[in-house]
């Protein structure tokens, strides 16, 4: 049987992931306050759309959620989102629940609430936007953990300091490794004597916040 | 804000959220009988709604702001009342006030009956305006209903 998801609230949002969640093959159900909005989801094929307000409890079931596998709660308010999903969670036995929160503060309050999953999008965006902004050598970082491993990409040009370098004469953090070199298409598997080049990108698995001084003792910024 | 001095123990300190009518009219009372009680809103504007009286703490904020809530010292109210005008704000500041400032009681007004399920389920108590309303006219009903009966019965023997 397909899975099924229904998201609800979230203007641009919703119609972006209601478009990429289609693609992965899932039954969407879409749940929109504004007519508007519900109108140019309206032209995604293959998603049912409901107007209304998706924290009432009828609105919901118009909209058929019973036994839905994931609910995505949307809007732009904390105190919507908490009761959108636990209403699902209750009183429409939906399997799990995901709720958009703006105040960082009340993330471990939504879990604690029984909501299995609460997404912080202030601050995703802002460390993202920091990330961009200051770091310009770095093609990506790669949060795991809930961040506390990043996976991070570093380019060498011929400015960095650990130019014609061998790997024990660069001196990284203890809770940092270099992963992988990558050259031209190869991908080297570095040991102690491997020696880095102009262009290479190294690829660099960091814990406890530790890639900031890395990227510093190998790039130079 | 205004500050007075407390004239009882912490211990039965009361916070109101939301200052309509009902939440000043109740703060009214509580600060008539010497209670201690503070009323919080966001609208400077509703503490109007108190009586010149009122002695009590009025504090203008938000109170899904968590800064404020422990401004206001929510972790030491013995009670909490919510009686903003929207559910999903009272469902949330009285799940924050349980779990987070470990208040005993705490009871919330919920409009939609539909909702009220999830306010119990998480140790709040509630009550509904619409089920109030209709328990008191189903009371003046019933009350009626004698005289209903009469009238009815005169009829019938008027009929005969």
């Amino acid at each position: 049987m397909k899975k099924s998801i229904v998201i609800v609230g979230g203007h641009k949002k919703a119609i972006i992931l209601a478009k990429s969640i289609l693609r992965k093959g899932y039954e969407v159900i879409v749940i929109n306050e504004s007519y508007e909005d519900c109108l140019s989801l309206y032209e995604i094929p293959g998603i049912s759309v409901v107007q209304g307000d998706g924290t009432k409890p009828y609105v919901l079931e118009d909209a058929n959620i019973r036994n839905v596998d994931i609910a995505i709660a949307l809007t732009p308010n904390d105190e919507d989102n908490l009761m959108i999903c636990q209403l699902c969670k209750t009183q429409f036995s939906v399997k799990k629940t995901v709720a958009v929160v703006s105040d960082p503060k009340k993330i471990e309050f939504f879990y604690a609430m029984g909501i299995d999953r609460a997404v912080c999008t202030i601050s995703t965006v802002t460390s993202i936007i920091e990330q961009q902004a200051f770091i310009t050598d770095i093609t990506n970082i790669i949060p795991i953990q809930g961040g506390n491993i990043q996976i991070v990409e570093v380019c060498i040009d011929g400015y960095s300091p650990a130019v014609d370098k061998q790997l024990w004469e660069i001196d990284l953090p203890s809770e940092v490794i270099i992963g992988c070199i990558l050259r031209g298409d190869e991908a080297l598997v570095p040991r102690g004597n491997s020696r880095i080049s102009m262009g290479d990108t190294l690829v660099l698995i960091a814990g406890q916040q530790q890639e900031i001084p890395a990227i510093k003792a190998l790039a130079g910024r | 804000m205004q500050l007075k001095p407390q004239k009882k123990k912490s211990s039965s300190f009361t916070i109101i959220i939301g200052c309509g009518k009902l939440g000043a009219s109740i703060a009214d009372k509580i600060s008539d009988s010497g209670g201690d009680v503070l009323i919080l809103d966001k609208d400077k504007d509703a503490f109007r709604r108190l009586s010149p009286h009122y002695g009590g703490m009025s504090v203008v904020g938000d109170a899904l702001d968590l800064d404020k809530l422990k401004e206001i010292g929510m972790q030491k109210a013995a009670t909490l009342l919510v009686v903003t005008n929207d559910d999903n704000t009272n469902n949330m500041v009285a799940q924050l006030a349980v779990h987070l400032f470990s208040v005993k009681r705490v009871i919330a007004r919920v409009v939609d009956r539909d909702k009220e399920g999830i306010f119990n389920s998480k140790g709040i108590q509630t009550f509904c305006p619409v089920s109030l309303s209709q328990e008191r006219i189903g009371q003046l009903l019933s009350a009626d209903d004698p005289v209903v009966d009469q009238i009815v019965d005169t009829e019938g023997e008027d009929n005969r």
